[in-house]
């Protein structure tokens, strides 16, 4: 057997695997909250999406990550642009509208899901680790995530703070004066909402190898994204990043160390607690924005 | 301009929430079909396992029907979705016999849910076919409350035949400890104790038991925990998703570790080729094409009508769950819900899985093996596909000059 030196180093390593690829969903969010100012419940069936592509690609034999999870954006980039153009500029003055118009998408998706691969659990094959590392277990597709990941929220948060970014922050700090000095303020909402959703594609397209897949995948990483998001703001990609992984850990550690009954449950208490301090905390009020 | 773009997309939204997942309820009525209600989780964690559920009700619907049906009437299956929830099982399961004059029930599949469902059969006084739910509940309640759940029967099996069948195996395989790990969800923790007394009796000892929470399964520490307990075998308790999930994790923390599914997930064939085949991955079922000719028959027909082979749990154990009861009603020879109870309390039905005859004291289906009992199987899968390995085929038997 080749086990691990200790099932709680273990649980950090993995919590820092999968939490980078939630990271990344959670950032997609972050855009479509800060630019296009609308809560996207349909963010998870984008992450449904790129599973399936993963898939789908698997079956015909390109089993390769990256490759899967470029695709996986190329795709969920073009639906995230004909939904953005479709339904969300049109109606995002409605709050209520987008978010039944959301969910009314995620069922969906959910249901061309089931008629195009079945209900059942689907699976793509995992590569062998990659070594053990003092005892702890490195998955190939856990580097690949974590490094995918970052790099993409790395390269969000330069664009944000670069010349190019100016007019993302400027929509979304008075899309008026945007509109103003002559900026296609439409354009630029629908192409962050294809951007975030291609965020999101990749993530269920990196995590889809350690995963089951089925029509309802998106549904757990969606409340999980918007968790993330509410407890780190909508203004601080590196707290995204790093309340993700958090989450991701803590939530495995309370797995292992607790019931199963109780862990859910006391999840979801600690989030609530984490709201509840937010203002109180150093770095997760919102001040000294990378923005 | 706005309306004009967002109204084809609202459309298309709401028509899709407006296609019911079941059939018009305008077909209610028909005085030549005989309407049997199905109960099911069609949504929620279990909908995987409720959708094979549907689809072998419907195999065994077609099939009924395709023989002439039943005492000249055309079979018609009305569905309902449990969601997994006991009291919309019950809502449901008295909505099915009142509005759409079902004749009997089959159904639920979870345990706690169809504890919901029989008291939906025992208000409305109609049979209910038990196709999967395990819990010693069900078979308790029909023992010391008979008067009223004398309708319920459970096709599938119990919790300490299932756990014998499991225990058989592993003895046979000689294997000495063995680890548990499974869904917290009640029948899988009374399967567990189960197969401690079944096997402790054997002399297999348990070295590690865990479960893992549905709504946080966090598998990678449980399977850290699992690959150290040092065991001959890891029975796996949960034959949903979260199977395939931990079982991925227990390869790549313990290649070697031979791996034993209570059936489900694992049992699909495309799911069961993407794990690594590094130790042997077996899965107890309720029948396997090879195993007889009528599971083999059966394995042709659901693969023909949906494009890929059944997993021989949440298919297998609903179809014959509805094809006994037609079998009963057939050998009852009229529509008489009394006269129904009576053949199933009495007569035996050849199905997939053998021949179901049911205790007359508990309405159980009598799972104790014997030539054309009912028995199980459980298979391996092999690079190709998979192979009965419990119990072993039986030779042709020589022919006498």
């Amino acid at each position: 057997m080749t086990g691990p030196a200790s099932p709680l180093v273990q649980i950090v390593a993995d919590g820092l695997f999968t939490g980078a690829a939630y990271a990344l969903m959670a950032a997609g969010l972050v855009l479509i909250l800060g630019v296009v100012k609308v809560v996207n419940l349909s963010h998870g069936a984008f992450f449904t999406l790129g599973a399936y592509v993963a898939y789908s690609l698997s079956v015909r034999g390109f089993a390769n990550p990256a490759a899967a999870a470029a695709i996986a954006a190329a795709v969920g980039y073009a639906f995230g642009l004909f939904m953005g153009r479709s339904f969300i500029n049109p109606v995002r003055t409605h709050p209520f509208s987008v978010a039944v118009g959301t969910l009314g998408f995620t069922l969906l998706a959910e249901q061309v899901a089931q008629s195009l691969w079945g209900p059942h659990a689907l699976s793509v094959a995992q590569e062998p680790p990659l070594s053990a590392v003092l005892g702890v277990m490195i998955r190939r597709q856990g580097v690949v995530c974590l490094v995918v990941s970052a790099a993409l929220i790395g390269g969000l948060a330069l664009f944000l703070r670069s010349r190019h970014g100016l007019p993302l922050k400027l929509i979304a700090e008075d899309e008026e004066i945007a509109s103003a000095v002559g900026m296609d303020v439409e354009r630029i909402r629908a192409l962050t909402f294809a951007a975030a959703s291609a965020a999101a594609a990749v993530a269920g397209a990196l995590l889809a190898p350690a995963t089951a897949i089925a029509p309802t995948m998106g549904r757990g990483p969606l409340i999980l994204s918007l968790i993330v998001v509410i407890a780190s703001g909508m203004e601080r990609t590196g707290a995204v990043f790093g309340l993700a992984v958090a989450l991701g850990i803590l939530s495995s550690a309370e797995a292992y160390l607790l019931d199963p009954q109780w862990s859910y449950a006391l999840m979801l208490a600690a989030v609530c607690a984490l709201l509840a301090l937010r203002p109180a905390l150093p770095g997760l009020s919102g001040a000294g924005s990378d923005r | 301009m706005r309306r004009r773009r967002l109204t084809p997309f609202l459309c298309a939204v709401l028509l899709l929430l407006a296609v019911p997942a079941g059939r018009s309820p305008s077909a209610a009525g028909r005085g030549d079909t005989l309407r049997i209600g199905i109960l099911a989780p069609l949504s929620g964690p279990y909908a995987s396992g409720g959708s094979s559920f549907l689809q072998a009700a419907r195999l065994a619907e077609e099939e009924a029907n395709a023989q002439g049906g039943v005492l000249g009437r055309r079979v018609e299956i009305v569905v309902a979705d449990t969601q997994g929830k006991v009291e919309t099982a019950r809502a449901e399961g008295l909505r099915l016999v009142s509005r759409e004059k079902a004749f009997a029930l089959v159904g639920a599949y979870l345990s706690e849910e169809t504890v919901g469902a029989m008291e939906a059969a025992a208000a409305s006084r109609r049979i209910l076919m038990v196709p999967v739910a395990a819990t010693a509940e069900i078979t308790d309640k029909i023992r010391s409350e008979r008067a009223r759940y004398r309708y319920v029967f459970r096709a599938g099996y119990a919790i300490p035949q299932w756990a014998g069948m499991l225990s058989a195996f592993l003895a046979e395989r000689k294997i000495r400890t063995y680890a548990f790990v499974g869904a917290a969800i009640r029948w899988n923790r009374e399967l567990a104790k189960a197969l401690k007394a079944s096997l402790s009796a054997r002399g297999i000892r348990s070295v590690h038991e865990a479960f893992y929470s549905p709504g946080n399964p966090a598998f990678d520490p449980v399977a850290v925990a699992a690959a150290r307990s040092g065991a001959d075998i890891l029975v796996l308790g949960d034959p949903g998703k979260g199977s395939l999930e931990f079982a991925k994790r227990v390869r790549d923390f313990a290649p070697k570790l031979p791996l034993l599914s209570v059936g489900g997930t694992l049992g699909d064939g495309r799911v069961a080729e993407t794990l690594p085949a590094t130790a042997p991955l077996f899965v107890q079922a309720a029948a396997w094409p090879g195993g007889s000719p009528e599971a083999t028959r059966y394995g042709e027909a659901f693969e023909k009508r949906y494009g890929y082979p059944p997993s021989g749990y949440s298919d297998t154990l609903p179809h014959d769950a509805l094809a006994v009861l037609l079998a009963a009603v057939r050998a009852a020879g009229r529509l008489e819900t009394d006269a129904v109870v009576r053949a199933l309390e009495t007569g035996s039905f050849p199905a997939v899985a053998g021949a179901y005859r049911f205790d007359p004291a508990t309405h159980q289906a009598l799972w104790t093996g014997g030539p054309e009992g009912l028995h199980g199987t459980v298979i391996s899968w092999e690079p190709g596909g998979a192979r009965v390995v419990y119990p072993h085929p039986r030779p042709p038997r020589p022919s006498r000059p």
